[in-house]
């Protein structure tokens, strides 16, 4: 009965609604047809993308936003780009040679690639944006990736030579970065501007609601982009998302795993995912006591059982990780080789106690309330914790205060996440060495910086990979961080639209997309 | 009457310049930098003071104060740190939609509202009075992005309707402003309707026990005289009121609807400013959002002398 007096409510009013949209007059096309019809129609080649963050500017060298990338690396071109396995390929560099002392590197331009704007991309317009990027005015993000770099000749007009200070194994992979994207030589605003060389054009940019892109009708691969339009609609709130993929309002939208379950057999839209590039991991602060103690963290370490992290926090979805995340397979060393990563709560209680803490101490965790599987990675260490007799209260920051924090070097332990990168050497190096800008943790040890300075020194690869093995396990033997888990990241995607996402990233996945 | 309204705009100076200096300072003592939050756990030291600098937040706090306060009385509101673009039309295009989407929404809580609030006034006690207390005790109790999310859900996954993305404004096409607006709306609705509705039910029960109302029966008059020609206005001071206090909330920007059904609207932005220690956004826009409150506030208290002839100032 109560069902029925429902469904007469949701039916008059969506007569009442029909009705209305009857008279729609100008409405946007597709907008005043219904949902499926407008889905089927054989014209239809504007993808949505559902966009839960709105972009805040496209200077592809100064924004590192997540939601302006999404969009600014459509706009824009670097010189190599990933494939779907992770590898360097050529992209407005169609080949590149290294001398043997790899401190000279010259790269060939792809021919006859323009702007948006119709001027011809050149070696000049590579050497002003990496010299912008150099420029600490700029306050370019990629900069450290490119501290290598002595000084950049634009050789003729389809060849650049980067002089390097000393061999820097990582500076390919580094310019597959949307952060080192070129801009045409001379532009000074790029916030609004974004003239690039890339697959789309920036068309509008309605605040709060949408960004439009345009194909590229000129861009240099031929067959690329496959859709004529694309569309990221802001979409805040996750239901709305849901809702509106289900109606087929919209195309593609990223969404939690709870939702992912959800949507599971649900007509009309499939659910894909790919294993991320991000892990959790324990921050410990090695300045801090009794953190400062070796055995203090190798206790912890095999306090926390990250299998039920796995099962707890990511529902399963999620793979076991060390330093370097598991889906870079060409550089992460298989967790299973690690000691500390079976849990022993016996073996952590004596370590404990060797280390003068028999009856345990009193400690807290600072996470982010922003991200619930922070809180609940943070809960579960918590409880496993308890175990050995750490007591960790659990400190629930505001994002801003979060980061405030975390550059503050001054917790006890955090919990949080990182993105691996696509090279080993900013797994490694950014987060953990002496000198890393992202280690917060005050971990120091010479052996590690030899080893990860070493590594960024060798052209060899699988040389690198050997010094690079050694280094992670040097890194979760001392344990200033303990990674836990690499997660699945999860798309709705429409069943008409050809989509596949990979950890290659969005952007990559979006240009080979159809709609059928 | 004249002077008072001129006292009343000239308080306003003082009341503003004080919002002003709260908010200031209050944003920049919460913990976070907005170069930090827009780096993230990817910053590098350089990178950040370099952003401090374009952002010129290297500046003394009371540097930044007067720089901006300046700015603010020559009409200048600024430019965001995070996208660079200017305050001012933003504040007043999303003012614009929110506008729209309160209007729409306390209407729909009005007509909901006051008729079953009287109905459930004069027939205190029986069933329809039971029906209409237990739908306001809903109405207040369950919180409005339940109502919004049951209403979103609901409707796509029975109907697969959606409301459109794009929100477009009534003077450009109100069919489809109607259909963008119409389920923010009557999740607004609902939580105006329960407040104006409890106000108006016990506004009207305190008033049809006074002398007048026995002395208007006693004259004849039948109840729809009774209750709209005597009781009506002479209860209408609390509803107004509270009508008065829910327009300066919506206005403000209701948040969490806007949040639902990505509404661009002022609520939204200034949360979005927030997050991101967008200081001149944040700013700028309490501020606005400030003087929209008292303006309604001196609109309702215009509106009491006109209800009731004995209010004079």
């Amino acid at each position: 009965m109560k069902k029925r007096v429902l469904a007469g409510f949701f039916l008059s009013l969506s007569l009442m609604l029909s009705a209305c949209s009857g008279g729609g007059g100008t409405a946007a096309p597709g907008d005043q047809a219904k949902p499926q019809e407008g889905q089927q129609a054989a014209a239809k080649t504007e993808l949505v993308v559902a966009a839960e963050q709105e972009p805040v500017g496209y200077d592809p060298h100064k924004v590192p936003a997540a939601s302006s990338v999404r969009v600014y690396a459509l706009i824009y071109d670097s010189l190599t780009k990933l494939d779907e396995n992770m590898n360097i390929v050529p992209n407005l560099a169609e080949k590149w040679e290294i001398t043997p002392d790899g401190k000279t590197i010259t790269m060939f331009l792809h021919k006859g690639v323009k702007f948006h704007n119709g001027k011809d991309m050149t070696s000049e317009d590579v050497k002003y944006s990496f010299e912008r990027i150099l420029n600490p005015d700029t306050g370019a993000i990629a900069k450290s990736y490119f501290s290598s770099v002595e000084s950049i000749e634009a050789k003729d007009p389809t060849t650049i030579v980067f002089h390097l200070k000393n061999a820097d194994a990582a500076f390919i992979a580094n310019t597959a970065s949307a952060y080192a994207s070129i801009v045409p030589s001379g532009s000074t605003d790029l916030t609004k501007e974004a003239i690039g060389t890339g697959p789309f054009k920036l068309e509008k940019s309605e605040p709060g609601q949408y960004v439009l892109l345009k194909k590229n009708p000129d861009y240099f691969n031929k067959d690329l982009p496959k859709v004529e339009a694309i569309k990221f609609q802001i979409m805040k709130d996750e239901a709305e998302r849901l809702a509106a993929i289900r109606s087929g309002k919209i195309d593609i939208s990223v969404v939690s795993a709870d939702s992912a379950k959800l949507l599971e057999g649900k007509p009309g839209v499939q659910v894909k995912n790919y294993q991320s590039l991000e892990y959790s991991y324990l921050g410990i602060n090695v300045n801090k006591k009794p953190f400062d103690n070796p055995k203090v963290r190798e206790a912890i370490s095999y306090a926390v059982d990250r299998n039920q992290i796995v099962q707890t926090v990511w529902k399963g979805e999620a793979a076991l990780t060390g330093p370097i995340a598991p889906a870079l397979t060409n550089w992460a060393v298989d967790t299973a080789s690690y000691p500390t990563y079976k849990t022993d709560v016996e073996k952590a209680k004596k370590l404990l106690a060797e280390a003068g803490f028999p009856n345990g101490f009193d400690t807290q965790i600072e996470t982010a309330a922003t991200y619930p599987d922070m809180v609940e990675t943070a809960q579960v260490i918590q409880q496993q914790l308890k175990a050995i007799g750490i007591n960790a209260k659990i400190n629930q920051l505001e994002w801003g205060n979060y980061i405030e924090t975390w550059k503050s070097k001054d917790m006890n332990l955090m919990v949080g996440r990182n993105t691996s990168g696509v090279d080993a050497d900013r797994s490694m190096r950014f987060f953990f060495s002496s000198t890393g800008s992202a280690n917060v943790w005050n971990y120091s040890n010479p052996a590690y910086d030899e080893l990860v300075n070493k590594a960024l020194a060798t052209v060899d690869q699988a040389e690198r990979k050997k010094l690079y093995d050694q280094a992670q396990t040097l890194l979760v033997a001392d344990a200033p961080n303990l990674f836990l888990a690499s997660p699945k990241n999860y798309y709705a995607v429409r069943d008409n639209v050809d989509f596949t996402p990979s950890a290659a990233g969005e952007v990559y996945s979006l240009i080979k997309t159809s709609i059928k | 009457m004249g002077s008072y309204l001129i006292k009343r705009i000239a308080s306003l100076i003082p009341i503003l310049f004080g919002i002003s200096v709260l908010v200031f300072t209050i944003l920049h003592l919460v913990p976070g930098d907005p170069a930090s939050i827009m780096l993230g756990t990817n910053a590098t030291p350089e990178a950040i003071a370099a952003l401090h600098k374009s952002m010129g937040l290297d500046q003394p706090l009371v540097t930044q104060y007067f720089h901006w306060i300046g700015g603010i009385l020559r009409g200048d509101f600024g430019v965001s740190v995070h996208s660079g673009e200017e305050i001012l039309p933003q504040i007043l295009s999303r003012f614009l939609i929110t506008l729209q989407l309160t209007v729409f929404g306390v209407l729909i809580g009005w007509v909901l509202a006051i008729p079953f609030g009287i109905l459930s006034a004069i027939r205190a006690h029986s069933k329809t009075d039971i029906i209409v207390r237990v739908a306001t005790l809903l109405g207040i109790s369950v919180p409005n992005f339940a109502i919004g999310t049951l209403l979103l859900l609901g409707f796509s996954l029975y109907f697969n309707w959606f409301p459109p993305i794009d929100v477009v404004s009534f003077w450009e096409n109100p069919a489809e402003a109607f259909q963008v607006f119409i389920l923010p709306a009557v999740t607004m609705g609902i939580v105006v309707a329960a407040g104006v509705m409890r106000m108006t039910r016990s506004a009207f029960l305190e008033t049809m026990d006074k002398d007048f109302i026995r002395t208007a029966r006693a004259k004849g008059n039948s109840q729809w005289t009774v209750v709209m020609g005597h009781a009506f206005r002479n209860s209408s001071i609390p509803i107004v009121t509270i009508a008065g206090m829910q327009i300066g909330y919506l206005l403000g920007g209701s948040v969490i609807v806007e949040q639902l059904f990505s509404i661009p609207g002022l609520g939204q932005y200034i949360l979005d400013g927030i997050y991101q220690r967008d200081y001149p956004v944040v700013q700028g826009g309490v501020l606005f959002v400030a003087l929209v409150f008292v303006l309604v506030n001196l609109l309702i208290d215009l509106i009491y002398t006109w209800i009731d002839p004995r209010i004079k100032y």
